[in-house]
């Protein structure tokens, strides 16, 4: 009756497309960190840099993130509601659909369409795929949850359903926009009101892809492969509440020192630093849950990667606000230290929670173990390395950066000419590509695991059959 | 068939003895950022304090 090998089939779909587009997403984005230091790299017209960066930023965010997300979230929705999908094969269509629109949004991007809003560069026929394939989404997401056989709603169902709701919203308000023929379009806002619905787009993509999908698989993974319940379940639902309450008016913190009204500067710094309460009561909660039992550090293989990641979560979400403040924001607003902080978000916590809850899915859906802890563990620490290399070499530039282009003389003229502070970052962008090549390495041996898991899993299958 | 075999009790998920605590740390960092909100908001917002990005660009370049 519970069909849910059809469900899960799907579900690993998800996975090995995020896994696929994430290959290709990191890929391009060692390609233009050498593009940086090495502008031979750039080939013209489609492997420039302008082209090859939103291909880096879509494919990743779309490809890998949200594709996860897509899996996981229905992995999640179908244990924490006790049944299979409402609608199994519209999820399966929904799989088949997503990457067709990873691959024509790809093409798209590499020919050179862009509508130049950062994170919404896709043009208008590809908004409606997206808007589609997020409908498909929401109406399996809420109709599980609706017709669910557990009564309790936990956390994570709540950080999905803000998830469902909020990206919806921002996606369709941000795009909204005159086409002019099939390839080009105009947005509906201009001026300063194009940049403050921008960046409340932009900076909520971060929110509600980066944050709120990937705390709904913290919150039930972690407990479920450590076996540790959360610490407190008010903390968890208090520090919900005030996240989803606060984040969507910090977007204008981006256009600190703009033409944007100052007081909507202001209240966007407010919100912005009244998120580190929210942000720490999960980092909280995930501390006091794993400090019932340090044990498990060592016990279980998955937990590092938890803790971790809600470290690296914990270190954003001081570091985010603290770029808000104004007189930090003149210092390093556009500079190098803005792509280390991103990094940190994406490579330390999404990444790590990401390929955590895959290390608990995929065995689980072939009723097996993971094929290698030891390759776990390299994955681990390689992962580290590469992500820490890659956010402090980008922090140091940052600050050199920012501190010579305001250096003055007595007579108001620059210091520094463009060119000087330029060259200075050189051997920093060279650092960063090592760093990324050492973070490639571990998610190759991530990969392997998984592919490793799944044979195992697969011939397990058969030899039942 | 490996029928529901992850099912979730939900008891596994939350700890009961400590479900509704929380740190005294936690609501201080929270009361504390909403207190100190107020005062940025007054304090850099051009109705309430008269403070403006335009005048404080003034400012350093008069220095």
């Amino acid at each position: 009756m519970h069909d849910y090998q059809y469900d899960h089939q799907t579900v690993k779909g998800f996975i090995v497309s995020s896994i696929f587009w994430g290959v290709v997403g990191i890929v391009v984005g060692l390609w233009i960190s050498i593009q940086m230091w090495k502008p031979e790299l750039n080939i013209p017209p489609y492997f420039t840099f302008g082209r090859m960066r939103v291909v880096h930023t879509n494919g990743l965010a779309i490809g890998l993130g949200i594709g996860a997300i897509f899996g996981i979230s229905y992995y999640i929705v179908m244990r924490l509601a006790r049944r299979p999908l409402l609608f199994p094969k519209l999820a399966r269509f929904h799989l088949y659909l997503f990457n067709a629109a990873v691959a024509l949004a790809a093409l798209s991007l590499f020919a050179g369409m862009n509508q130049t809003l950062e994170y919404a560069e896709l043009e208008w026929p590809l908004d409606i795929g997206v808007v589609i394939l997020w409908v498909m989404f929401a109406v399996n997401v809420f109709g599980t949850i609706i017709k669910r056989k557990e009564e309790q709603m936990y956390i994570s169902l709540w950080y999905i359903i803000a998830t469902v709701i909020a990206v919806a919203i921002l996606y369709i308000v941000n795009n909204l926009a005159v086409p002019a023929g099939m390839t080009k379009s105009y947005p509906v806002f201009a001026g300063v009101n194009s940049a403050n619905v921008q960046w409340w787009y932009g900076h909520n993509a971060v929110g509600f892809i980066f944050t709120t999908p990937i705390l709904a698989m913290f919150y039930y993974f972690l407990p479920k492969s450590t076996g540790l319940p959360i610490y407190s379940h008010r903390l968890s639902i208090v520090a919900f509440w005030s996240l989803v309450f606060a984040y969507l008016w910090t977007g204008a913190h981006h256009l600190v020192y703009t033409p944007l009204p100052d007081w909507i500067q202001t209240l966007a710094i407010v919100f912005t630093l009244f998120l580190i309460a929210p942000s720490w009561g999960s980092v909280v909660n995930g501390y006091y849950t794993v400090g019932s039992d340090w044990s498990k550090m060592q016990t279980n293989y998955l937990t590092k990667f938890f803790i971790m990641g809600i470290t690296f979560y914990g270190l954003q979400t001081v570091q985010g606000p603290t770029q808000a403040i104004r007189v930090v924001s003149q210092l390093i607003h556009y500079t190098d230290w803005v792509p280390g902080h991103v990094h940190m978000g994406t490579m330390g916590w999404v990444t790590m929670t990401t390929a955590a809850s895959i290390y608990h899915i995929i065995p689980k859906i072939y009723n097996t173990e993971i094929y290698s802890i030891k390759v776990a563990n390299t994955h681990f620490w390689l992962v580290l390395i590469g992500q820490l290399m890659f956010s402090i070499t980008m922090w140091i530039t940052g600050i050199q950066q920012g501190a010579l282009w305001k250096a003055t003389n007595a007579d108001g003229s620059l210091k520094y000419t463009f060119m000087e502070g330029l060259a200075k970052n050189y051997p920093f962008w060279q650092l960063r590509t090592v760093a990324g090549v050492i973070f490639t390495v571990g998610m190759l041996f991530f990969i392997y695991n998984i592919y490793m898991t799944i044979r195992k899993g697969r011939a397990l299958a058969a030899s039942q059959a | 068939m490996a029928e529901d075999f992850d099912n979730v009790n939900i008891e596994d998920l939350e700890a009961k003895d400590t479900a509704r605590k929380i740190p005294l740390g936690w609501l201080i960092l929270f009361w504390g950022l909403i207190l100190w909100g107020i005062y940025y908001l007054a304090m850099y917002s051009p109705v309430i304090s008269g403070w403006t990005q335009e005048k404080a660009y003034e400012e350093s370049v008069t220095k």
